[in-house]
């Protein structure tokens, strides 16, 4: 089934992002508020109240560190809508971007025609007890020390770096093309412009992963409202239509038990979302990758075709900023602007939609008609992420 | 061999893993292995991820690899869990691509973090956690 126009972008919400919590004694906020307050964004953002809601889609990005297996019924409640379909981001990070497939999926069947996408987290207001998970991070992993994902994807970089002989200068350049970005976003929370040396010098967090590789956590909430092509024609803003949807969850390229892990999942999702789209490399105006780590927004370039594996001298003529050859992160990612748990990715979606609207302001992309968003979540034993999906959007039919 | 550690959090033996966890107390390293495609299946589970066949069965392993990548922890964070950490620091965690194929996550031991380059062939040794638990982690072979 093509989901090529079957829906369309109608709303965002986008919280500031805050480290509320860190100190002692700070006030605080819960997940709650912050997705009380993205949905509003949202509401507001597309014309619509929140009984338009009621008898539609709603789907919820499902936080890591929350224990509640019923999460999506609880925002549901929490938010007071009544939802004739409702679903999970079932892709941990790339929940966000899973969601707008499925959504789209279900408009088109017309189940639905309307959604509302959220997902909200409060990292450091919040804190759940909550032991191991049974699983292969708790009997093949922990066991030997490792420090959550950062001690996977430092194997992963350095991988990278021996196979390629990327050097630290090919990384400093994404995480400062960022950081530019953020710079001109006003709802980014590290703004302050960076260099290559800055990147260089920051902290060593799990060598080679540096500090400035890495994700913020933060708190917040984001949103997105997906709607029909006849109803989104009815709303307030300019709709911005899903062109092609791809996802790939527990990816192996070589054999289960040691796969390649500098392909990542996004090839195969990038692939079926990009003919969905009837779109090729050069038809895309900007790229917004899911950015856990500059490592994995530098191979999802590659293996989204941008360039050949291993092609360091694309990533050294390139320019990455909005006005270059492929702009990425526009508004600085979540590396910049902040990651609240899974609800993060939905950073990707709101960033791109602004884009094709021509809401970006000082860092708009011009003449920007398509681009490519990711997701990816999940750091399986022995791989490299294990869910990712691709979405095409474009603004016009 | 080393001290018995209790501070660390430890494997649950499941009903898959029991077999290894067995051979490991024998300083044995075993992996089930696909009687009808002969893929090795790792971690353990109850059927073949490559052709879906239930008929796996535990095949000793030669305990040689390679260094496949790695990273140098030096300093710990996260859960609580990790806190027992704090005295190996700093250590090697890192991905061994075995001789047989399969890549298991592990320690480098037996030698300084310095030392330890991508692509250096290691051997298997145990060291035992709990009564029951025996780690296999790799040092450096010596030729």
């Amino acid at each position: 089934m093509s989901l090529r126009n079957k829906a369309a972008i109608v709303g965002l919400g986008e919280t500031p992002t805050d480290r509320l919590g860190s100190k002692p004694g700070e006030p605080r906020k819960s997940s709650a508020e912050y997705l009380a307050w993205a949905m509003r964004l949202a509401l507001d953002d597309a014309g619509l109240s929140l009984k338009d809601l009621n008898g539609q889609g709603l789907g919820v990005t499902i936080p890591t560190a929350y224990p509640q297996p019923f999460w999506p019924e609880e925002v549901a409640e929490i938010l007071g809508i009544t939802p004739g379909f409702l679903l999970g981001g079932a892709t941990g990070g790339a929940g966000a971007v899973s969601l707008i497939g499925g959504m789209a999926a279900a408009i088109h069947s017309g189940l639905i025609d309307i959604a509302l996408c959220i997902g909200a987290a409060a990292p450091f207001s919040e804190h759940f007890g909550g032991g191991i998970q049974p699983g292969d991070m708790r009997d093949w992993e922990i066991p030997y020390g490792t420090m959550g994902p950062n001690s996977k994807i430092a194997m992963v970089m350095r991988r990278y770096m021996h196979e390629y002989g990327a050097t630290l200068d090919h990384f400093g350049k994404i995480a400062v093309a960022g950081r530019y970005h953020a710079s001109l976003n006003p709802l980014a929370y590290l703004r302050k412009p960076i260099t290559i040396d800055d990147y260089k010098n920051s902290r060593l967090v799990a060598d080679p992963v540096r500090l400035l590789d890495c994700v913020m956590p933060a708190n917040g909430g984001r949103a997105y409202i997906l709607a029909s092509p006849e109803r989104a024609k009815t709303l307030r803003k300019k709709p911005i239509y899903l062109k092609g949807f791809g996802e790939r969850s527990n990816p192996s390229y070589g054999p289960r038990a040691g796969s390649n892990t500098l392909v990542m999942g996004v090839k195969d999702a990038g692939k079926v979302a990009m003919e969905m789209a009837g779109v090729k490399n050069s038809d895309i105006n900007f790229l917004q990758l899911y950015d856990d780590y500059i490592i994995v927004v530098y191979l999802q370039i590659e293996d989204l075709e941008f360039c050949a594996k291993g092609d360091l001298g694309f990533f050294e003529r390139t320019d990455f900023t909005y006005q270059g050859q492929l702009p990425i992160q526009t508004g600085g990612g979540m590396i910049n602007v902040g990651q609240p748990s899974t609800a993060g990715g939905m950073l990707h979606i709101i960033e791109a939609a602004r884009q094709l609207r021509g809401e970006a302001g000082e860092r708009q992309v011009t003449n920007a008609k398509t681009g490519l968003v990711s997701g990816l979540g999940v750091l399986p034993y022995g791989k490299n992420l294990g869910c990712c999906a691709v979405a095409v959007l474009g603004n016009e039919v | 061999m080393a001290e018995v550690d209790v501070g660390k959090p430890l494997p649950a033996i499941t009903s898959e893993a029991k077999p290894f966890w067995e051979a490991a107390a024998q300083n044995k390293l075993v992996m089930q292995r696909c009687r009808d495609c002969q893929a090795y299946v790792w971690t353990p589970r109850p059927a073949c991820y490559e052709c879906g066949s239930e008929r796996l069965e535990w095949q000793e392993l030669s305990g040689k690899g390679q260094v496949y990548s790695f990273t140098v922890i030096r300093q710990v964070v996260g859960r609580a869990a990790s806190m027992a950490f704090e005295k190996e620091i700093p250590y090697v965690i890192a991905w061994i691509d075995l001789d047989e194929g399969p890549r298991m996550i592990s320690n480098v031991v037996g030698c300084p973090v310095e030392d330890v380059k991508l692509g250096m062939t290691v051997s298997v040794v145990f060291e035992q956690q709990s009564p029951e638990v025996w780690l296999p982690k790799f040092k450096p072979l010596v030729s």
